[in-house]
């Protein structure tokens, strides 16, 4: 077909409703506002592992829909999690990223949450201790126990990942939310602990669902000579995608033959327990959260949605926790060779969904984005992003290819 | 210091801005070419949100030399990464043989593609901040690198990159 006028350009595509989106859902402010409160607020979030806060008093800090958040490991070994808000006068408690309550504060004692600016201090259970001359000023009319911390709902599950909930009652446990997903992966992640040895973030100019798609279809590993050289074959080609409940989807594994790139080095011998060698399995949970087991590293990425056109995307590494330095080197060289910031596929990755946010910035004219290719749900079948945008229509009671209309299920079952 | 160790300090203090100038233009024989044949390379940080030093990356000088030539099969942002450092110590063994330099590096990448050319082609960003470890062989009154620690500062890395720093 010739190079077509903008009314040709902006038309229906020749598919049917559920194959194609229209770019108004990465841009636009409304329906990312709608996002955060109808979504992000509602579902478990993996916001750490737990081996970020491997000793009593430790800590993490970290965001849902632009709530602060800390996380603590208690006395009691209990991970819990709470608004990292304090109920005088909304400072935030603790500003580091981690650290251990053990060692007082200037302002608190150890073993204490404490907020700096007047002083008030709560235990790992949320409840609030001391509050700095209380009966000087609030006499009998409000207490210590009237200003415990905003608890969270919080499981440590799947391999030691901490999920939070921002909803009281969330409908589902984590569980019930992604339990069949992870089936998978489960007797890998469970055999023994884990530990991460990788984490960097990237800030990039683009929608989080651009991000999600990127790691839900394999259409694109064309971009990647690395996958091309190591993956391209009968196997490759037949590896399934596995939708399931609430917008998940499992793509299926082979064997990956990574010493066919240069320099690259089988990783059979360092696969994770309960995994056939250099097996790839990748869980992709909605909203935004990525599980991607390549043999002898576990990968995960938590999108933190920052603007319709921005995104924080934090990637974390995992290896066994009894590993021997030797064996941990190694598999640091595995994730970081390709998943790195200075890995062979990352860097294609984040240049891919930026350009997808160039053109899809806010401003820019609606577009009509394919998701329709089918080959048998096999690996270049975008099954994983239909299903995902059908799951998110019924989250927003929006139609992906129509926002401004009500959610209708789509004419294509989603599969 | 022997009475020559201002020489051979300087020695290392050329090689560390020979290879600078090397790695602005993307010259990247030219940089191994000031590597000894046992040299390693790596790329660190420490990440106070899990504690941990991290290798980003690290391989050998044939480990690296694979990497850069295996570049054009890859697709990399155009926009040029130029560094600016500045030689803080450097320590010459008592025999002469070997020495150990620290230095300050700042990258700066000055932007071709960006998100968007037509508006970030010709700005220049701050990249990475970070420290240069490095480790020498000095034979001939040439310093050779054995080693290369990139101690960054950061764990935001945005895009990354798949250049060696």
């Amino acid at each position: 077909m010739p190079a077509r006028n903008h009314n040709q350009w902006i038309a229906k595509p020749p598919l049917q409703q559920g194959e194609w989106i229209d770019s108004r859902i990465y841009s636009e402010q409304g329906i990312f506002n709608d996002e955060i409160e109808k979504i992000f607020k509602h579902v478990w979030v993996p916001v750490c592992h737990e081996s970020e806060l491997p000793e009593a008093y430790d800590f993490r800090t970290t965001s849902i829909g632009g709530e602060p958040i800390v996380i603590c490991r208690g006395p009691d070994n209990e991970i819990r999690a709470f608004l990292n808000v304090c109920p005088h006068r909304g400072m935030l408690i603790e500003r580091r990223p981690a650290g251990s309550f053990l060692e007082g504060q200037p302002s608190g004692n150890p073993k204490r949450m404490t907020c700096m600016f007047h002083a008030w201090q709560f235990d790992m259970k949320g409840n609030c201790v001391y509050v700095a001359r209380e009966k000087e000023g609030y006499q009998d009319r409000l207490c210590k126990e009237n200003v415990g911390l905003r608890r969270l709902r919080c499981e440590v599950k799947f391999g030691g990942f901490v999920w939070v909930n921002m909803d009281d009652n969330p409908s589902q446990t984590v569980e019930e939310w992604c339990g069949e997903p992870f089936e998978c992966l489960r007797e890998s992640l469970d055999a023994e602990p884990l530990e991460v040895f990788h984490y960097h973030k990237a800030i990039v100019d683009t929608n989080y669902k651009l991000w999600h798609d990127t790691n839900s279809e394999f259409y694109h590993d064309f971009m990647h000579y690395h996958n091309r050289i190591t993956g391209f074959n009968d196997a490759y080609f037949a590896r399934k995608n596995f939708a399931y409940k609430n917008g998940h989807v499992v793509v299926g594994t082979f064997e990956v033959n990574y010493e066919n790139y240069e320099g690259f080095e089988s990783r059979a011998e360092l696969s994770f327990p309960k995994l056939p060698p250099n097996q790839w399995y990748m869980v992709d949970l909605f909203p935004g959260f990525n599980f991607n087991l390549r043999g002898s590293a576990l990968r995960c990425d938590i999108v933190t949605p920052l603007g319709p056109d921005k995104v924080m995307i934090e990637f974390r590494g995992l290896g066994l926790k009894r590993d021997t330095p030797e064996e941990r080197i190694t598999r640091i060289n595995h994730h970081n060779s390709i998943w790195g910031p200075f890995g062979r596929n990352l860097h294609e990755d984040l240049i891919g969904v930026a350009g997808q946010g160039a053109t899809m910035s806010p401003g820019t004219e609606p577009r009509r984005i394919l998701h329709g290719r089918h080959e048998n749900e096999t690996i270049h079948d975008e099954i994983g992003m239909r299903h995902y945008y059908d799951e998110w229509g019924r989250w927003m009671n929006r139609m992906p290819s129509e926002p401004d209309k009500a959610y209708a299920p789509p004419a294509v079952a989603a599969e | 210091m022997q009475a020559n160790g201002h020489d051979k300090a300087a020695a290392v203090r050329d090689t560390i801005y020979r290879a600078a100038l090397a790695l602005d233009d993307q010259r990247w024989q030219d940089w191994l070419d000031l590597c000894a044949p046992v040299f390693h390379y790596k790329i660190t940080s420490f990440s106070p949100e899990i504690n941990k030093d991290m290798i980003y990356l690290q391989g050998t000088r044939k480990e690296m030399d694979s990497m850069v030539r295996m570049l054009p099969k890859h697709n990399t942002d155009h926009s040029p990464l130029h560094r600016h450092t500045s030689v803080y110590t450097v320590n010459v063994a008592d025999d002469g043989k070997t020495a150990e330099a620290v230095s300050s590096v700042v990258f700066y990448q000055n932007m071709l593609d960006g998100n968007n050319s037509h508006i970030e082609a010709g700005e220049t960003r701050l990249f990475l901040a970070g420290r240069y470890v490095d480790t020498f062989q000095i034979e001939d009154g040439k310093a050779k690198f054995v080693g290369r620690e990139v101690k960054l500062d950061n764990r935001r890395l945005d895009k990354g990159s798949h250049w060696p720093l």
